[in-house]
């Protein structure tokens, strides 16, 4: 039938085809429908328009049909491009990505050595990773056009066969693999084929992986490479030399490099560390040679030094850096190259007045003492000039105070101050920012960052270590007002915004939070590597369809990447950048693993699930196209990856106190426990609605058409599964005992929700839930009781709610931010938790009203049970009970929300209009900045309680009925 | 005092105290990955000891006959690393690839009103070729300059005589 068309005008077809496609991109997919249903009334062989039915049906939601269409045009074999393209798109919408492979093998089945489906069915294999399959079709290509890159396609294939293929962990096969690719290219460069640079590299990687390090070398210095591949990195001689440890070449070729280029600290570390080698080596080698000495080295750093011109930190931090390593070998290094104080202060008066001086010289810390730190820091502050009655001359002068403080708060000497000395220190911080601004901080441009704000940063660290202290959040609310008092006068400084975003989350401010996470502008792939700073916060946070916005944007950036994935590893194919292939799967891993990918999605559904507010069907549609599939955990636990760019927040804290890597580890670890508490608790609930309401077969068709439909009994099997997983997992969670995350410094991760989900009465609550669920589909007899202990549970979940509420406004007395957070996340849970009930109670209650009313004739089922077994409990007591229970929730949650509406703004910190009055502040600048924070504040508890309420309301009229 | 590489994937993840900055754009990552793809020696990063990212820059080349030239696609420098040269080393590395795979020039597009951009690219050797109307939109459109230094195989310096008149971007052929 294929055939059919061929003697058909294309350009016809594609004219009529037009309105589909037309449609279908801006996404009006009703209408791309109807066209191509009207096209097919005419042509109803035209297989295009059919796929583009199918196409049309898929993007309405309309699965099943879609699928049938689709399945019919495949079974034609089509061979015309745009009905294998479009039947490709919906396949890999589908992610059925087996099918397009399929489709395309019969395609070149029927022409055979068609160039361009050939390349077609190759990217297919691509998007599977079956190598062994891609070599195979790349060598067809190459046979039917010999194109060098079809011949290279076939050898990289063959190299991932030896290297990440199924194969890749049997080292004979690898060692095969990996000699025939070298074979293959052997032969081409006999030939005189080889052509391009990324074959050349591809060479090159292929002998390393082998570990023939001398035939890359002279391969990589031949005559061939330097025509095919002049822009060769150097850093690959580097490599090649120290695997074949020929160190004194690698020393000579670093020197001549250095020469030339005399910043380079790739060089300097490679230069240093040959020098070292050729040091240990002699002793290996024995006498004859003449020894190597390190003098040789520190002579070379002293000439390039003497014969610059213009000063570049290069050779200076190279002798730091000596220094460093020769101590580390016990070696005379205060002899050779002079006190080590004294070259950090001679750095210092170098290069002192660059904002990097700071991470330059934080390098060498470590390996000195806390005391000889704390000594260095106080020479530095010495050096620096300022005193406590002088003041920073020009803007060099003020960048070198500001270094130097911020190399003491590293070395520690800030952090055990009593507090008064740290509020005289935070004033002189505050005096100083406001001094540099307004000296050399007039004039900015809108996108520069105000001279004098790693004052006022550092200020902000300082008052956050006096509110830890204290345990109280006045200094640290001060802290943010002069935040937001800097932002205002430098409008682009994104560690101002980030601090600010941390602090507003830490007082449960989601407005100001949100405010500040808006201004940062944080989108594309930033949305994953900066998610920790917000949208991972914001679950359970107090809000609950007021942060659906956020997750919604993460999770598109994400499912848009999922989309794209495999087409940027394609990418690389097409210009056969063999470079970027290995590293683009595994960006391709990292990205689509995402643990906030798979976090926010387990969220966002549970937050829908949550706040569902139509009426039944609605609601029950809704949770349908969520498609949750209990039985099937679909989270790839061991292939996570943790995304976050940590560093991105900047800080000085005490190196001996902040270890950013065992935070890393340790919040990552909990992180990945919430994930199982939560998606555990989306498939133990899901389990609770399928039991009465089973998944429509449309669910299945979408997940590849593979589970058959569940067999009776196995409905229960699943909950039950669950249910003990879910007792198991909180067993298991409380016998790690994990403390909760460091608050030490500002910096500092926020606590995970944890502690939060082991204190409140999940576990019970759903475990109970679930005997109930059971009990009332059995009827059996225990159900009462079960129904009794629900309630109770239900009680303790609305005391709780209420409790904290009423805490939080005794707190407010005191300190009306201190705790909020902690609170908020309370209230939220219980929420949460009541929201799921009354959701699963409705979703009950419809169904035995249904039941009551089609099956009131039937006996109830069961008779062929044994007969000891007691009669289940009728349907319609069933029902009464049910009742019953929903006017228990009803009850408890009024309570709810008349305690809500007791619950107070947060009252803000003292006098607040006094705490600038010794800055030189606009009386009007001032009364706004601080009205607009305090305002800040009001709105967003205000509109929190407003949202609560709501939810609690559309709860009520769910269950009222 | 920097460590030059070529940009990999795994640094899009990292590069935040960079992309923060209110002049660098962060693309979606079908951009990056094309350029990744298809030039990927054209795609630099400069990290500094402390193993920090200190700033980027991202070109092609393009182009046939003497217009095969490279191009300046976006380069940046972390706030911390500015003052240190590190825009003319990044620049520098461009221009040697470009050397190397033998092209007759490279250009740029800036900001008509980034003064401190085109101040350093003047000082670089660069000149404004033309004025390209209307190339940066916005809430206001912004005109562009099109800056071009010649490299050594342009033996006669065709490729810097500047045009007079400005060009709209629909006029010009970007190859």
């Amino acid at each position: 039938m294929a055939h059919q068309q061929q003697g058909m005008d294309s350009a016809l077809f594609e004219r009529r085809l037009r309105p589909v496609y037309d449609n279908l991109e801006v996404g009006n997919n009703r209408k791309a429908l109807q066209e191509s249903e009207k096209l097919l009334r005419k042509h109803p062989n035209l297989l295009c328009a059919r796929a583009l039915k199918g196409l049309s049906l898929l993007r309405l939601g309309r699965y099943e049909e879609s699928h049938g269409c689709l399945q019919t045009v495949a079974e034609e074999k089509p061979v015309d491009d745009s009905t294998l393209q479009v039947l490709s798109f919906c396949y890999r919408e589908m992610e059925q990505l087996d099918k397009i492979v399929e489709l395309y093998q019969h395609a070149v089945k029927q022409t055979p050595g068609n160039e361009e489906l050939l390349a077609h069915l190759f990217v297919s294999h691509v998007r599977v990773e079956d190598y062994k399959a891609q070599q195979a079709v790349a060598l067809q290509l190459y046979k039917a056009q010999p194109k060098n890159a079809y011949y290279f396609w076939a050898v990289i294939s063959v190299v991932f066969q030896g290297i990440r293929g199924p194969e890749s962990a049997i080292p004979e096969k690898r060692k095969l693999y990996l000699a025939l690719a070298q074979r293959m290219v052997d032969k081409h460069i006999k030939e005189g084929k080889l052509e391009t640079e990324q074959e050349a590299f591809l060479y090159l990687h292929i002998l390393k992986l082998q570990s023939k390090y001398q035939e890359a070398w002279e391969f990589l210095t031949g005559e061939l490479c330097a025509k095919l591949y002049p822009g060769a990195p150097v850093s690959m001689k580097f490599e090649l030399l120290k695997v074949l440890g020929n160190w004194q070449e690698l020393n000579e070729l670093l020197q001549k490099l250095l020469e030339a280029d005399r910043d380079r600290w790739d060089y300097y570390k490679e230069y240093i560390q040959s020098c070292f080698e050729l040091l240990d080596g002699q002793a290996a080698e024995g006498a004859d040679k003449p020894a190597y000495m390190l003098n040789t080295c520190h002579d070379f750093l002293l000439h390039i030094i003497d014969s610059s011109e213009r000063k570049t930190r290069g050779p200076y931090l190279a002798r730091l850096e000596l220094h460093q390593r020769m101590r580390a070998k016990q070696l005379p290094a205060e002899e050779l190259i002079g006190d080590f104080d004294e070259l950090i202060i001679e750095y210092f008066c170098l290069f002192g007045d660059k904002s990097c001086c700071t991470h330059d010289i934080a390098l060498f810390l470590p390996s000195i003492s806390i005391e000889q730190r704390q000594s260095l820091a106080s020479k530095l502050l010495q050096e620096s000039g300022i005193t406590s009655t002088s003041l920073p001359q020009n803007k060099e002068h003020m960048q070198k105070h500001i270094c130097a403080l911020q190399i003491s708060r590293m070395c520690g000497a800030h952090i055990e101050l009593p507090v008064d000395h740290l509020l005289a220190f935070y004033t002189a911080l505050k005096l100083h920012y406001e001094h540099g601004h307004s000296s050399f901080g007039k004039q900015l441009l809108a996108t520069e960052m105000g001279p004098s704000d790693p004052y006022a940063l550092l200020a902000a660290n300082v008052m956050y270590d006096i509110s830890v202290r204290e345990q109280k959040s006045d200094q640290l609310f001060e802290a943010l007002c002069l935040l937001q008092y800097v932002l205002r006068n430098s409008t682009s400084n994104f560690h101002v915004k980030l601090l600010s975003l941390k602090i507003y989350h830490m007082f449960g401010c989601m407005l100001g939070a949100q405010e500040m996470y808006d201004y940062l502008d944080i989108k594309q792939i930033q949305l994953d590597s900066m998610g920790y700073v917000h949208c991972n916060l914001l679950p359970l946070s107090g809000r609950f369809s007021g942060v659906r916005n956020c997750f919604d944007t993460t999770l598109k950036f994400f499912t848009n990447s999922y989309k794209e994935r495999l087409e940027y590893i394609a990418l690389t194919y097409r210009f056969c950048t063999f470079s970027k292939m290995g590293e683009f799967m595994n960006f391709k891993e990292r990205l689509t693993n995402s643990l906030l990918y798979v976090a926010v999605s387990v969220e966002a559904q549970l937050c829908d699930l949550v706040s569902c507010y139509g009426n039944i069907q609605q609601n029950l549609s809704a949770y349908v196209a969520m498609s949750i599939e209990p039985a099937d955990d679909r989270i790839a636990w061991h292939e996570l990856s943790d995304n976050r760019d940590l560093q991105a927040i900047i800080r000085w804290d005490p190196l001996h106190l902040d270890n950013t890597d065992a935070e890393r580890k340790e919040s990552y670890d909990q992180e990945i426990e919430v994930l199982q508490l939560r998606s555990l608790l989306l498939r133990l609930f899901a389990t609770f609605i399928d039991l009465y309401h089973a998944p429509p077969s449309a669910k299945l068709a979408m997940s590849n058409a593979k589970t058959p439909p569940p067999a009776p009994g196995e409905d229960t099997a699943t909950l039950e599964l669950l249910r003990e997983s879910w007792t198991g997992l909180h067993q298991r969670l409380r016998l790690m005992n994990y403390k909760p995350l460091s608050q030490r410094f500002l910096v500092n991760l926020l606590p995970t929700r944890l502690h939060l989900l082991l204190e409140l009465p999940y576990e019970r609550f759903f475990d109970d839930l679930a005997q109930m669920v059971l009990d009332m589909h059995s009827g059996a007899s225990q159900l009462t009781l079960q129904c009794k202990r629900v309630s109770e549970n239900v009680a303790s979940v609305m005391d709780v709610c209420v409790q904290t509420i009423t805490e939080n406004n005794e707190c407010n007395a005191v300190d009306g931010l201190w705790k909020r957070r902690e609170h908020q996340q309370k209230i939220a849970a219980c929420l949460e938790i009541l929201s799921l009930y009354a959701f699963l109670l409705s979703v009950l209650n419809d169904k035995l009203q249904f039941n009551a009313k089609t099956k009131t004739k039937k006996k109830p089922s069961g008779d062929n049970k044994a007969q000891d077994t007691p009669l289940p409990i009728s349907e319609k007591e069933r029902s009464q009970m049910l009742r019953e229970l929903m006017r228990q929730l009803k009850h408890k949650l009024e309570a709810c929300d008349a305690a809500i509406r007791t619950w107070k703004a947060p009252t803000l910190p003292r006098d607040l209009s006094s705490f600038m009055a010794d800055m030189s502040l606009k009386p009007e600048v001032e009364a706004t900045l601080i009205g607009d924070v305090s305002a800040t504040f009001k709105e967003s508890h205000e509109l929190m309680v407003t949202e609560l309420r709501n939810l609690i309301k559309d709860k009520i009229r769910m269950i009222g009925k | 005092m920097t460590t030059l590489r070529p940009f990999t994937c795994d640094d899009l993840f990292k590069f935040n105290n960079v992309n923060f900055d209110p002049l660098t754009e962060t693309y979606g990552l079908s951009f990056y990955t094309q350029y990744l793809a298809k030039w990927p020696e054209y795609f630099q990063l400069a990290e500094s000891p402390s193993g920090h990212i200190m700033g980027y820059i991202m070109g092609k080349v393009e182009g046939h006959m003497d217009n095969w030239h490279g191009h300046v696609t976006a380069l940046t420098v972390s706030p911390d690393y500015r003052r240190l040269g590190l825009a003319a080393l990044l620049m520098n590395f461009l221009e040697d690839i470009s050397e190397k795979k033998r092209a007759y020039f490279v250009d740029l597009f800036v900001r008509k009103s980034n003064k401190v951009a085109i101040n350093m690219y003047t000082n670089l050797g660069y000149i404004i070729y033309r004025t390209i109307l209307e190339y940066y939109s916005g809430d206001q459109d912004e005109d562009a300059y099109d800056m071009r230094k010649a490299l050594s195989r342009d033996v006669s310096k065709k490729s810097v005589i500047p045009y007079t008149q400005p060009v709209r971007l629909e006029d010009i052929d970007m190859n």
